[in-house]
């Protein structure tokens, strides 16, 4: 009987540390996209966020199917992302503090108008899928082991766009030598802005992944944005790392978590982090 | 070190600074009336708001301190407002209150905020980390902190606090006088910091980081003693704020709060101390009276001006304030411009101190510079490749190449512990190991760049104070007038006319005057041992002649050992005892001049011919 319990016990923690790190990848990988191109981190990331978890809110509220919330939420923080990025980001590319600070405030201007439109209350959105699945003998939540497809999809579409095609191509150019690129004809300004559209976007739609998990509130992308901000200062610019770091990190937050406490579980992420970075400033990525 | 004559007085109208010392008078006038007589002007709301609105504004200055002069962008003093706010709620509630437990808890508060900032500081200033990791260090302390009260149960009330403790009994308008009085006491006193010799390396640091640390200024050090006690400021107004309020809540630790300090801060107007102070100040105010009102709308104002600011007015309010008042005075100012504080008002040579690489008898055991196997990779690529080499003193050592043959990065590897992948070097005697550039110029090396881009907003007199810092630590809340400079140093003033710029800014000079100033400030560090990356690259002809010929006769007067790099073949004839040759990564030869100029191999490496008949 003791047996059985232990991996009852075993197998549930491995399927957490799969789907906590996989969640952890979907919410990062936006804004490593935006790193990679333009070496900030967009302090914004917590508003778009927020804006995917009510793009889920409104096809609930209008019954429509809750898989159209992902495409709505990527399209909405895609659009917003484009304008902001026009309209502020790009005039402090030289003033990259300045950049991330004016990032804060678009995210405190996308968290009031949330409010103003919604309200500041907790909300909750319909799951796509429900229920639970069974796993080597064990019932597992669906929709947990669904975000591990998610995030090899969304990995998968950012692999192939960046290698095989030709934004790609100049998007690479611009992350590893941004002044090469523009000598090489490379119009590194559209390229950041596609990047910041994208990134935004991909933040948005993390936020309509992550809301059937738990609710929707004004303020719900906070919890997240430390987390993400060390997972990518730890990844540097790659996807293989991004999963690398979100793994470890994501492993060492249910591991502490469940044997520790909850409470340093939360913290285990940005303690370890920081741990690693000033052992190995150049972290998980391999250059 | 004995002073010689005082020659070449300066006096001049200086500009640049945001707020005068007159301003900074008139603020302290101003706010001492307003602080004295606010408790009988204004109702008891506004009053109970500005007590808090003062502390919040001492907190501002800090942040000011720290991002606006310093360059460190930091979300993470709300962390130390607290720690002093808990210091005093947790003593008084466990403890109870008496007058000794208020001032251990006031000295338990500084010192858990000090530790704690040396603790960051440790963490976040390793070796090349970037402004925009420490920036996310910073958000991450408050989190910790609020997560820390917020699992301490009953002990810290958790997420509704502490309330209700005993404290010191003092009525409102007490209360308003101590944190009014606070705020001014900081101002001053922060003021006169930041416009203190020592002002001027923070400004530095935020601008060439990488430079001070080539002067031998230990800028790790500095960042973290100075958060550290910005820490302890912090704490302090988080105290006074627990024992008026009586009342303490995690969210006053938490990064919402501190990103709130870095807002005031940018309105106000970063780097001008007056300005975030008044800006918390009256942010803070209108808050009170609107938040109640238009909650979300108001958040939603200051967010967009806030956005809007950063973009279109990246100084915030005070230098437009300061242009209002600019018109308004020019009406009734009487006494035209006084020198400002800073005004050089005599520069000196130094008496000629016994140069350290001189030695009784002039033998020495030792070269002054020595490489052994020095290699410098690239994955695949060997920028540099076993170069070993000796330079004794009173040798001018020029170093020759094409481009890409491993010139900087030499000079890299010698002035850098950290810069080369193999090898040794010595410096009069000393290896450098894996030393960090501000520990290497200590032991006699002084590096210019090839660049001339260093402090953009120091002046003249300034930047060369600046490398005067391993010599002269800079006043902490003054400015010396007086500039004493080594001799070799004097000897480009006088040559190329520098005192006759002292006060214009580093960014207005001509090119000529930026290397002027480079050369000038690299002696200024009384170095044993010269890197010259292309010292005299873009002058004219005259120009370079005048300096060669002062490097030839220090090396040969001052027994400096100058290493230097050059493309002119004619001016490395002119001025060198040794030429060294490098050749894609490798030592080609190390000869004479006669030898060198006169070699057929030196001849190909030049007309590119070295590279095919290697191949052939």
């Amino acid at each position: 009987m003791h047996g059985e319990l232990g991996d009852t016990l075993a197998i549930n923690l491995a399927l957490d540390v799969i789907t906590s790190s996989a969640i952890l990848f979907i919410i990062s990988v936006g804004l490593l996209i935006i790193f990679g191109v333009m070496k900030i981190l967009n302090f914004a990331h917590a508003g778009f966020i927020s804006v995917g978890g009510y793009a889920g809110l409104v096809t609930t509220k209008f019954e429509v199917s809750p898989w159209l919330s992902f495409p709505l939420a990527f399209v909405i923080g895609a659009a917003i992302g484009a304008v902001l990025e026009r309209l502020v980001i790009r005039h402090l590319y030289k003033r990259p503090l300045d950049a991330i600070l004016a990032a804060w405030g678009i995210g405190i201007i996308l968290v009031q108008l949330i409010t103003i439109l919604f309200g500041r209350e907790i909300q909750f959105v319909q799951r796509p899928i429900s229920g639970t699945l069974d796993v080597i003998g064990e019932s597992y939540s669906t929709y947990r082991l669904f975000m591990v497809l998610g995030a090899v999809a969304v990995g998968s579409v950012i692999a192939w766009l960046l290698q095989r095609t030709r934004l790609g191509l100049n998007t690479r150019a611009v992350i590893m030598n941004d002044d090469l690129a523009q000598a090489l004809a490379i119009n590194s300004v559209r390229v950041r802005f596609i990047s910041f559209s994208l990134g935004s976007g991909l933040a948005a739609m993390a936020g309509a992944m992550i809301t059937p998990l738990s609710s929707v509130d004004p303020n719900m992308g906070f919890p997240w944005i430390v987390s993400a901000f060390m997972i990518v200062l730890l990844s540097g610019t790659s996807l293989v790392s991004l999963a690398a770091s979100s793994f470890v990190l994501g492993g060492a937050q249910v591991l502490v978590s469940t044997f520790v406490n909850p409470v340093v579980g939360g913290l285990s992420i940005v303690i370890l982090a920081a741990i690693i970075l000033r052992i190995r400033p150049e972290g998980f990525s391999l250059e | 070190m004995n002073k010689q004559s005082a020659d070449g007085k300066s006096k001049r109208p200086k500009t640049g600074r945001i707020f005068s010392m007159r301003a900074m008078l008139w603020f302290i006038g101003i706010a001492m009336i307003v602080v004295a007589i606010g408790p009988f002007v204004f109702d008891k709301y506004t009053t109970n708001v500005l007590i808090r609105s003062f502390l919040y504004a001492v907190t501002v200055l800090t942040v000011d301190i720290l991002w606006g002069y310093t360059g460190i962008l930091t979300f993470g003093q709300s962390a130390f407002f607290g720690i002093g706010a808990y210091a005093a709620a947790l003593t008084f509630t466990h403890l109870g209150f008496s007058p000794e437990m208020a001032a251990l808890s006031f000295i338990g508060g500084i010192v858990v905020s000090m530790a704690v900032a040396w603790l960051v500081g440790w963490i976040a200033f390793w070796h090349r980390a970037s402004p925009l990791y420490v920036a996310v260090l910073s958000l991450v302390l408050p989190i910790i902190v609020v997560q820390l009260l917020y699992s301490g149960g009953k002990f810290t009330g958790s997420s509704s606090g502490l309330v209700g403790f005993e404290a010191f009994d003092i009525s409102v308008n007490g209360w308003f006088w101590i944190a009014g009085g606070l705020l001014i006491t900081l101002t001053a006193i922060g003021w006169l910091f930041v416009h203190s010799d020592f002002g001027r390396v923070l400004v530095a640091i935020r601008e060439n980081e990488k430079r001070c640390q080539f002067l031998g200024i230990d800028t790790t050090r500095i960042k973290i003693i100075l958060m550290m006690a910005m820490a302890a400021v912090a704490s302090i107004a988080g105290y006074v704020y627990a024992c008026y309020t009586v009342v303490v809540a995690p969210e006053i630790a938490g990064f919402v709060f501190g990103t709130e300090l870095v807002i005031y801060t940018a309105l106000g107007g970063r780097a001008t101390l007056i300005g975030p102070a008044i800006g918390a100040v009256l942010i803070d105010l209108t808050s009170a009276y609107l938040s109640g009102n238009l909650p979300f709308i108001w958040k939603l104002i200051v967010g967009t001006i806030f956005v809007a600011v950063i973009v279109v007015l990246p100084q915030g309010a005070a230098p437009v304030v300061k242009g209002l008042f600019m018109r308004l005075g020019a009406f009734f100012r009487r006494t035209p411009g006084q020198p400002a504080i800073g005004d050089i008002a005599s520069l000196s040579t130094l008496a000629a101190v016994e140069s350290p690489s001189s030695r009784p008898g002039g033998v020495t055991d030792f070269a002054a510079l020595k490489t052994e196997n020095l290699s410098r990779h690239y994955g695949s690529f060997k920028a540099l490749d076993t170069i070993s080499f000796e330079a004794r003193d009173g040798e001018l050592l020029s170093i020759v190449g094409p481009n890409g043959a491993g010139k900087t990065t030499l000079m890299q590897c010698i002035s850098d512990g950290q810069g080369r992948s193999g090898g040794n070097v010595w410096i009069n005697g000393q290896l450098i190991g894996r030393k960090s550039p501000q520990a290497v110029v200590k032991l006699g090396i002084g590096r210019s760049f090839q660049n001339t881009n260093m402090f953009e907003s120091l002046n003249v007199s300034e930047c060369l104070r600046l490398a005067r810092y391993c010599h002269e630590r800079p006043a902490l809340f003054s400015r010396e007038t007086d500039l004493a400079l080594p001799g070799a140093a004097m000897r480009i003033i006088e040559a190329t006319g520098l005192e006759a710029i002292f006060d214009s800014e580093a960014r207005n000079l001509s090119h000529g005057q930026k290397r002027a100033l480079e050369l000038t400030m690299v002696l200024a560090i009384e170095p044993s041992v010269l890197l010259l990356d292309e010292p005299t690259a873009g002058l004219t002809k005259a120009e370079r002649t005048l300096i060669g010929g002062i490097l030839a006769d220090l090396s040969r007067d001052d027994e400096l050992c100058v290493l230097l790099i050059e493309h002119d073949l004619d001016f490395v004839r002119q001025v060198s005892s040794r030429v060294i040759v490098l050749h894609q990564g490798g030592l080609l030869m190390d000869g004479t001049v006669q030898e060198v100029v006169a070699s057929d191999m030196v001849k190909a490496v030049y007309s590119g011919q070295h590279a095919i008949e290697e191949h052939q």
